[in-house]
């Protein structure tokens, strides 16, 4: 048990100028389930090695609970660790596998036995201990990784994209696995990932990464309520936030005949920055199919309609007299709307979408940060 | 014509010329040799009589041909050994046995420098590798290197004759081998490193594995098909042995002909003595202890192949 603390830790790669991860300032509590998630090369994986000591640490410090672990070799952290494609050793037994560290650190065989076998029970392995991992399935691989980890009893894990290997389903069911063993185990836990779906699912706070910098760290739900910048607004959320510039005039923020009321406290904020645009976002979840005869809408001219049965989703672009105009603005190629699964519209209608009145999201257009009223 | 008799001729077509000619240039020679064997067949007339195993009993009686055979056992006993391990050793040490501060897994300093150097013996001559080696044994007066080099240093105490000492050169013969054929295997080996995943070693870096259970417990085992195949192709290489013999010790095998091995014995008979038929009969030895070896080797380091997932 441990707390994990990132002190403004750099990585630069040789021969390159920019940090792949840029003074990450991060404090992991003792038993948390941290999720580190951010698109391809925002450098959420470098971290994690960091961490594990597989990667360098060219500035500021690492430190697992008070020991600072900066310099140390991988060994001697404590940690367990993963990996994307498991790493399994092929030529040892799952058994040999998952015993491996205890072996070499001298633990006795009946030691060995008895937690390897507790693992194995705990995990569904106990009838696979004596195969090699070339005649396990691809779950049964990733469970062998996941026993490996367990079986060393470390004060952390790190886990690198575990699941990306597995089948859509498995992966949803071995997700709630993942959880709920961290939960019993209560070992602090640092996951990486870049499916953001993963991230809200399994995370008792996510750490959202973009270009080797850190965004933002809040519980899941934080980051889909309050979003601290435009980055984390369209990139948590399934499907994504609509976002758009909109000029601010006389309290309300419009687009073509899009029409919002902006709460004064918003409208100050921009005048202050000295712009009179502000971006606004608004999830698909706030826009509500409008009568036509009202005004303020954005009319859409539906491409898509995804029906999930429980949900439906609209997928259209901007289709008023202002279309080009919007279109221009929008942060995406289309706008995204949530409908009555069982009254979906058919492709090619046009329809007429209002902003729900205080679900929007409100970001400096200068510096892309959260404006909160 | 029907359609079943156009297809045998089809492939018979294709597969007589290829089999012809290895039944000509490989085969026949092999059925010629064993026939040789059994004459009294000097290489100078064309007179031959049938002489049966008489060649053979010769052989069982030859002392010197038992110290060639001596010879040749210790050279595919330890020349393969030591080549083997020490390449092993040198590919890890290229590939993964470097530690930098960051624990990512590579090479020691410098290792793309050490990888041309380990390969230069491979891209020079036998015949060139004989004749530098036989300066660096040579005596002090005759330019010889190791002698000078043990003076240098100042222990006089443990400067040697070496050719003139029989109980040395077939050890010098194993020295001069491994240096000359190590070089490859450390490209065949590191090749076959290069394939393993890195996040293997990553694994049994945080698994607390030293350089050295990893070398014995992760690298090993995963190269353990190509050491195989490299085995049974330095068995082979040392069971042969000629060249280097030959041109470092001549055509008696050194003093005494304590360096004689099957090869020069075989060249010594044919084309020295005259006596091809006996010749004959010391290659159909080797070509019969040569697969004995092949398939031992074969064998006896066969283990359940290792699938890289």
């Amino acid at each position: 048990m441990a707390t994990v603390t990132f002190d403004k830790a750099t990585r630069i790669y040789p021969g390159t100028d920019k940090p792949a991860v840029d003074a990450l300032d991060l404090a992991i509590e003792d038993g948390e389930f941290l999720v580190l998630v951010g698109p391809s090369g925002c450098g959420k994986s470098t971290s994690l090695r960091m961490l594990a000591g597989l990667e360098e640490v060219d500035g500021g410090a690492i430190r697992i609970g008070d020991r600072d672990v900066t310099h140390m070799p991988p060994k001697d952290r404590d940690i367990a660790m993963v990996f994307q494609n498991y790493a399994l050793y092929p030529h040892m037994t799952v058994a040999d596998n998952m015993g491996f560290a205890l072996k070499i650190a001298g633990v006795s065989k009946d030691e060995i036995r008895r937690r390897v076998g507790d693992a194995a029970k705990l995990l569904d392995l106990t009838e696979y201990l004596d195969r090699k991992p070339k005649a396990l399935s691809g779950g049964q691989r990733q469970r062998v990784a996941m026993g490996r980890a367990i079986v060393r009893e470390p004060q952390v894990f790190l886990m690198d994209e575990p699941l990306s290997n597995l089948d859509a389903k498995l992966r949803v069911s071995t997700r709630t696995q993942i959880a709920s063993l961290q939960r019993r185990l209560g070992i602090t836990t640092v996951y990486v990932t870049h499916d953001q779906v993963e991230a809200m699912t399994m995370g008792d706070r996510v750490a959202v990464l973009n270009a080797g910098l850190l965004q933002q760290v809040d519980s899941p739900l934080g980051l889909y309520d309050k979003p601290s910048n435009v980055f984390v607004a369209g990139f948590i959320g399934s499907p994504a936030m609509n976002i758009a510039t909109f000029d601010v005039k006389d309290g309300r923020a419009t687009l073509g005949n899009a029409d919002v009321a902006i709460p004064a406290s918003i409208a100050a904020k921009v005048a202050e920055e000295g712009s009179d645009t502000v971006v606004l976002g608004f999830r698909p979840e706030s826009l509500t199919p409008a009568s036509s005869e009202e005004t303020g809408g954005i009319p859409v001219l539906v491409d898509v309609v995804e029906e999930l049965g429980s949900d439906a989703y609209v997928y259209g672009r901007p289709a008023g007299p202002a279309a080009e105009e919007q279109a221009d603005r929008l942060r995406s190629d289309q706008i995204i709307a949530r409908v009555e699964p069982r009254n979906a519209p058919q492709k090619g209608e046009k329809i007429n979408f209002t902003v729900r009145q205080g679900s929007e999201h409100f970001f400096s257009v200068k510096t892309g940060e959260r404006l909160e009223p | 014509m029907n359609m079943r008799h156009g297809r045998y001729l089809f492939i018979l077509t294709f597969l007589l010329p290829p089999v012809g000619i290895y039944a000509i240039y490989m085969l026949s020679p092999y059925v010629q040799a064993i026939y040789i064997s059994m004459t009294d067949w000097s290489g100078l007339t064309a007179a031959q009589t049938f002489i049966g195993f008489d060649n053979y009993v010769e052989m069982w009686n030859d002392d010197q041909l038992h110290k060639a055979l001596w010879n040749n056992l210790i050279l595919v006993l330890v020349v393969p050994v030591l080549t083997l391990l020490l390449g092993l050793f040198f590919a890890s040490m290229l590939n993964v046995g470097g530690r930098s501060r960051g624990g990512a897994v590579t090479g020691v300093r410098g290792s793309s420098i050490y990888k041309v150097v380990y390969f230069f013996p491979q891209v020079l001559s036998v015949a060139i590798i004989g004749i530098v080696f036989k300066y660096v044994f040579a005596p002090e007066n005759a330019g010889g290197i190791l002698n000078r080099v043990l003076g240098a240093v100042g222990l006089d105490g443990l400067q040697r004759l070496w050719l003139a000492e029989p109980d040395y050169l077939i050890w010098i013969i194993v020295l001069v081998m491994t240096w000359s054929f190590v070089g490859f295997y450390v490209v065949l080996f590191s090749a076959a490193m290069q394939a393993i995943p890195r996040d293997i070693y990553e694994a049994a870096l945080l698994d607390g594995s030293s350089r050295l259970t990893t070398f014995r417990k992760v690298t090993v085992p995963l190269v353990w098909d190509t050491v195989q195949v490299g085995w049974v192709y330095m068995a082979i290489q040392a069971m042969d042995g000629f060249a280097t013999v030959h041109i470092m010790l001549g055509i008696n095998g050194g003093v005494q002909g304590a360096g004689d091995v099957l090869g020069v014995a075989m060249y010594r008979e044919a084309f020295a003595e005259a006596d091809f038929g006996y010749a004959a009969a010391i290659g159909v030895l080797m070509l019969v202890l040569t697969m004995v070896a092949a398939i031992l080797f074969m064998r006896g380091l066969r283990r359940e192949r290792v699938e890289l997932a």
